[in-house]
């Protein structure tokens, strides 16, 4: 395995009459180019060169059927300012990347902190709340349909508490509301998981000393524990928004974008577009647009962590 | 510096992997030898598959050039999708199965290899014998383009045993009371779900989205969503509007159709009466109750039926496309429609006996299938498809949305779909 | 592992719930309290603790209870309103037709052996990469880095008709290559090397400096030293890829085309009667099957994974 990174610098020197061997930072940076390569490549192949073909279709019109594949300029990207959908489906994917943020983060966290000791039967409570992340997702989809019918499960615990329940996935805020709940108990549990851990790593000797000094446990909470799980928090949060913005299965399933077109969030609008539609080249526009989006979420976020996160290496 | 090199490595290889994509597909097929025929199909039904298998053995026993024959599944629900992804990457199947709903994109882009010369030559076919209504929606210019496989009549089936506990007529006595009309339907299935909080009727698989399945209701009303150019919208048309008032009616105040966001099914007991396609008659004899199976009801224009139809279409771009056209008249000789007619009811007038179709129907009477099936098949009208069918579709849904509320304005949101999907129709 | 004795002593309304609770002023004031308060009180609580749970837990297992439960059941009886909650007459059915319909085994062992590959397969290149860009310092760094994320930012319904087409000119469509490839390599492995990036940031240098001096190479220092302490870190990316892959849909329903070589949630919607109509037991059945051994799994390993993750470095 050694040779690996040895060679370079035996081959190097023993060049006769060659050039001075590798200085350690060169052999060091050899290493590293060495190690990154298969991730590298593999993206360059995978996603850059994909990401590229994407952009060229977006400057043709292609009838997949038909079998024409026309060069139509920025006719696209044309269509999509002036596509009264789009204004509303950007309303949408923004009003349901928040929503399910929030609720997926806030829940995740309740649910940790609540799980976080040492009870009998907490391992079979974790398991519950874990459990939705290892279910065939279109499975869970369809359970979840059939709970949210007017007549169904949901509105029958309603009534037993004496509220005549919406018909949830017919009314456009309540289907909204109902797609956002199936997704954050499908996978609240993965983001739980990874707060628990986050908890374990606090170290118990600062909640004594804090507990020491009087604060209570909101305070503990607040002030010691919040900001040690603060980079766990933010890596979550990433990972959900980012999540939040590819949902489609579920939406497909539930709504199909509707009632109306209330429940149709971008990226259902892009398979829409370039697989029911078959119009590619309109999706690729769509696909660079959800692109964009992400990329600057992600980029906003990773700059703000020096404000949101208490310490990093 | 170095991402200026990646990006032009990545410009390179997206050139190449198009280029060498063009090349694939512009093969020309010299003498045919080895050729492996791929056919997509949404059925994973392995008594169908091995039915298919073993046609397509004798088929290969007889043709040496031909290497394999494989059928290959792909999922229901997204089947056109799929296909389309298929295509769009280059490794279009050879054959393949076409949703009615989708034939008008399929025949008319010229997706499809024109098959009518090589079913007319081949020995023994009998093209004569496939009836004109069977082959009227896979056409184009007088000629056809894909082959029928399946023409399903839609019928009305009736749960007895819930009419009669809910002190109904059974479905026969309505018939026979001159009550089989979608008035006296709603009647009674408003007097069932009083009686018993069960559902009166169901159209099937339509659930308030899947609006192309209540053509089986406005037909009775004379009413069509387009002109037959298709690009004149009809939605605001007074016979729709009527019909449209008679299921809303049904959803809202009268509750003989259950409304939307509640589904009832048919098979588990849960309506009196559903309309839905002849061949989920297969289902029945797990049901456990006493059930019935008669025309569709009559409607303010009289009778009419209607039937859900499938084809089978040679993809022109497949290098093999004579070939697959050779095989496809072969799958659908007169033998080997006789064995498909066990699932899936034959284009063929010579095959639409009740001695053939009760082969096929064992749960069916003879009756039903002489006075129903029969019937049905012959006389049956395709639902009204439409070029562009996904993207017609799904605006017509969205704006239909307006529609299933309690006190939705229904002439004004009919209007609301043609304002939305007259765009699309002119195209 | 630090034990868990002092959170139990906590009362239980450790969010938001204490109001109930005297607010004392001091550690020893708060123990008196507490010693003072019955054990009757304490139990009250735990009661009411194991009630809350009880009830939040409803919405997470009744979709998987019904799934389990209507694969018991006969076809008609699934959707049967009001639903029942246990089968009136269980009958196992739909898995016997799971495997009667489609080489079901085979498909499980497909599912089995690629999940198993590409989270081996992710886990060396992650770590790798991970440590890379942690540890060793190298022009470029951070633009290769920023063109790693690219991968993460990407939803696969983006890329797929492109990667169809490349891999169609390859050749391998309808073989397992394009999912082990893209999986392991592609954009799934990105959060996996981004995971081990943040735990190696997290490690103390100290030790690697330590062996540099002893002249361990880059090499060595990865596998003798980083690896070793990275168990928790590699857990996590492990469990996250293999959930992944596991559940991968859209891929394999594009790539893969005879049902030898299908993956578990492509089979699962091709258990359909003659006429495309679903068979709602054999595939849930089918889904239960597939679900149930991840679960276990879950449960054996749970303390395991979650401390584990307790010590790695899934900090931002």
């Amino acid at each position: 395995m050694t040779t690996l990174i040895k060679s370079p610098v035996g081959r190097a020197s023993a060049r006769p009459g060659g050039r001075r061997p590798l200085t350690h930072l060169q052999r060091d940076a050899l290493a590293g180019y060495l190690f990154v390569a298969p991730q590298v490549l593999g993206i360059a192949a995978f996603v850059l060169v994909p990401l590229a073909l994407v952009i060229y279709f977006s400057f043709h019109e292609w009838n997949v059927l038909a079998n024409t594949f026309t060069f139509v300029g920025v006719a696209n990207f044309e269509r999509f300012l002036a596509d009264p959908q789009v204004a509303p489906v950007m309303r949408t994917t923004g009003i349901f990347s928040v929503a399910l943020v929030f609720f997926n983060i806030s829940l995740a966290l309740l649910l940790a902190v609540m799980l976080n000791r040492s009870l009998a039967g907490i391992t079979f409570f974790r398991t519950l709340f874990f459990s939705p992340v290892v279910v065939s997702l279109v499975a869970w989809t369809i359970v979840w349909g059939f709970l949210f019918q007017d007549n169904g499960g949901v509105n029958g615990a309603l009534e037993l508490v004496g509220v005549d329940g919406p018909n949830w996935l017919r009314e456009g805020p309540t289907a909204m509301v109902a797609v956002v709940i199936v997704q954050v108990f499908k996978n609240v549990g993965l983001n739980m998981v990874l707060f628990l851990a986050a908890l374990q790593g606090v170290p118990q000797e600062l909640q004594e000393a804090a507990r020491m000094d009087g604060a209570g446990p909101r305070t503990i909470f607040t002030r010691i524990v919040m900001p040690l799980i603060s980079p766990t928090i933010l890596l979550t949060f990433i990972i959900t928004i980012v999540g939040s913005l590819q949902v489609f299965a579920q939406i497909a399933v539930l709504t199909q974008g509707g009632p109306g077109i209330s429940t149709t969030v971008l990226v259902y609008y892009l398979f829409q577009q370039a697989f029911l539609f078959g119009e590619f080249g309109y999706g690729s526009v769509l696909s660079l647009v959800l692109f964009l989006i992400v990329l600057v979420l992600t980029v906003v976020q990773w700059q703000l962590r020096k404000k949101w996160v208490f310490y990093e290496n | 510096m170095r991402s200026a090199k990646m990006l032009t490595a990545v410009g390179l290889l997206a050139g190449t992997s198009l280029l060498l994509a063009g090349c694939a597909s512009s093969t020309p097929a010299a003498e045919p030898k080895n050729v492996e025929l791929r056919m997509t199909v949404w059925t994973a039904n392995e008594d169908q598959l091995a039915l298919f298998d073993d046609i397509a053995d004798q088929y290969i026993a007889e043709h040496p050039e031909v290497k394999s024959i494989t059928f290959e599944p792909l999922p229901f629900e997204d089947y056109t999708t799929t296909l389309t992804t298929q295509v769009a990457g280059g490794k279009a199947p050879d054959l393949a199965w076409i949703l009615e709903n989708a034939a008008l994109d399929f025949v008319d882009s010229g997706a499809l290899a024109p098959i009518q010369d090589t079913l007319e030559k081949t020995d023994g076919y009998e093209f004569d014998d496939l009836s004109d209504a069977a082959t009227a929606l896979w056409q184009k210019d007088g000629e056809l383009i894909a082959y029928p496989f399946s023409t399903s009549p839609f019928v009305m089936f009736a749960n007895d045993d819930l009419l009669r506990a809910a002190g109904q007529p059974t479905a026969a006595e309505l018939q026979a009371a001159g009550k089989w009309n979608w008035e006296g339907i709603s009647e009674v299935g408003a007097a069932v779900n009083a009686a018993t909080g069960k559902a009166g009727f169901v159209v099937r698989d339509f659930d308030y989205t899947s609006w192309d399945n209540l053509a089986s209701v406005w037909m009775g009303w004379g009413a069509e969503p387009w002109g037959d150019d298709g690009a004149s919208c009809e939605f605001d048309s007074p016979e729709m509007v009527d019909a449209f008032t008679f299921l809303h009616e049904a959803a809202f105040d009268k509750k003989s159709m259950p409304g939307p966001g509640t589904t009832a099914d048919f098979f588990a007991g849960e309506s009196a009466f559903t309309v839905t396609q002849i061949s989920r008659a297969s289902v029945l004899p797990d049901s456990g109750f006493a059930w019935d199976l008669l025309p569709l009801p009559e409607g303010p224009e009289g009778e009419y039926s209607m039937v859900g139809q499938a084809g089978i279409g040679v993809m022109a771009t497949g290098k093999n496309a004579p070939v697959a056209a050779d095989f496809l008249a072969f799958f659908s000789n007169p033998e080997n429609s006789k064995k498909l007619a066990q699932w899936f009811p034959p284009a063929r007038t010579s095959q639409l006996s009740t001695e053939t179709l009760a082969a096929a129907n064992p749960v069916l009477s003879a009756d039903q299938i002489e006075n129903v099936v029969i019937p049905g098949i012959e006389t049956g009208v395709v639902r009204p498809g439409h070029t562009d069918s996904a993207k017609v579709g799904q605006t017509v849904r969205a704006a239909l949305d307006a529609i299933w509320t309690p006190d939705a304005d229904i002439e004004e949101s009919l209007i609301g779909v043609c304002d939305a999907v007259e765009p699309l129709l002119g195209k | 592992m630090r034990t868990d004795s002092a959170i139990e002593t906590r009362p239980a309304e450790t969010l938001g719930q204490g109001a109930s609770a005297p607010d004392p002023h001091t550690v020893a004031g708060r123990a008196a309290i507490l010693k003072k308060n019955s054990d009757r009180s304490r139990t009250g609580r735990r009661v009411l603790f194991y009630l809350a749970l009880a009830v939040m837990s409803i919405p997470f297992v009744m979709p998987t209870w019904w799934m389990i439960i209507s694969s018991l059941k006969p076809i008609s009886e699934i959707f049967a309103s009001p639903p029942t909650l246990w089968p009136a007459n269980p009958t196992f059915d739909g898995y016997v037709k799971a495997f009667e319909m489609q080489p079901f085994a085979q498909q499980y062992f497909n599912s089995l052996y690629i999940s198993v590959l590409v989270t081996a397969g992710t886990m060396l290149i992650a770590s790798l990469a991970g440590y890379a860009f942690a540890r060793i310092r190298f022009p470029g760094q951070n633009a290769l880095f920023m063109v790693v994320l690219v991968g993460l930012l990407i939803p696969s319904e983006v890329t797929i008709v492109p990667l169809f087409q490349i891999f169609n000119t390859m050749g391998l469509i309808n073989t397992h290559w394009p999912i082990l490839l893209v999986s392991t390599f592609g954009a799934p492995s990105v959060l996996a090397t981004f995971i081990m990036r943040q735990f190696f940031l997290s490690l103390p240098i100290e030790l690697e400096e330590a062996a540099r001096l002893d002249g361990l190479g880059r090499l060595q220092i990865w596998w003798r030293i980083a690896m070793p302490l990275a168990g928790s870190a590699l857990a996590a990316v492990a469990i996250f890829t293999f959930l992944h892959i596991w559940n991968l849909y859209l891929e394999p329903t594009v790539y893969l085309q005879s049902p030898e070589l299908f993956t578990l949630p492509q089979a699962l919607t091709r258990y359909t009667d003659a006429y495309g109509g679903q068979l709602w037991n054999v595939q849930l059945a089918a889904a239960t099957m597939t679900a149930l051994p991840v679960l276990v799994v879950f449960v054996l390993a749970q303390k395991q994974f979650v401390e584990g993750l307790a010590q790695s470095g899934l900090k931002g």
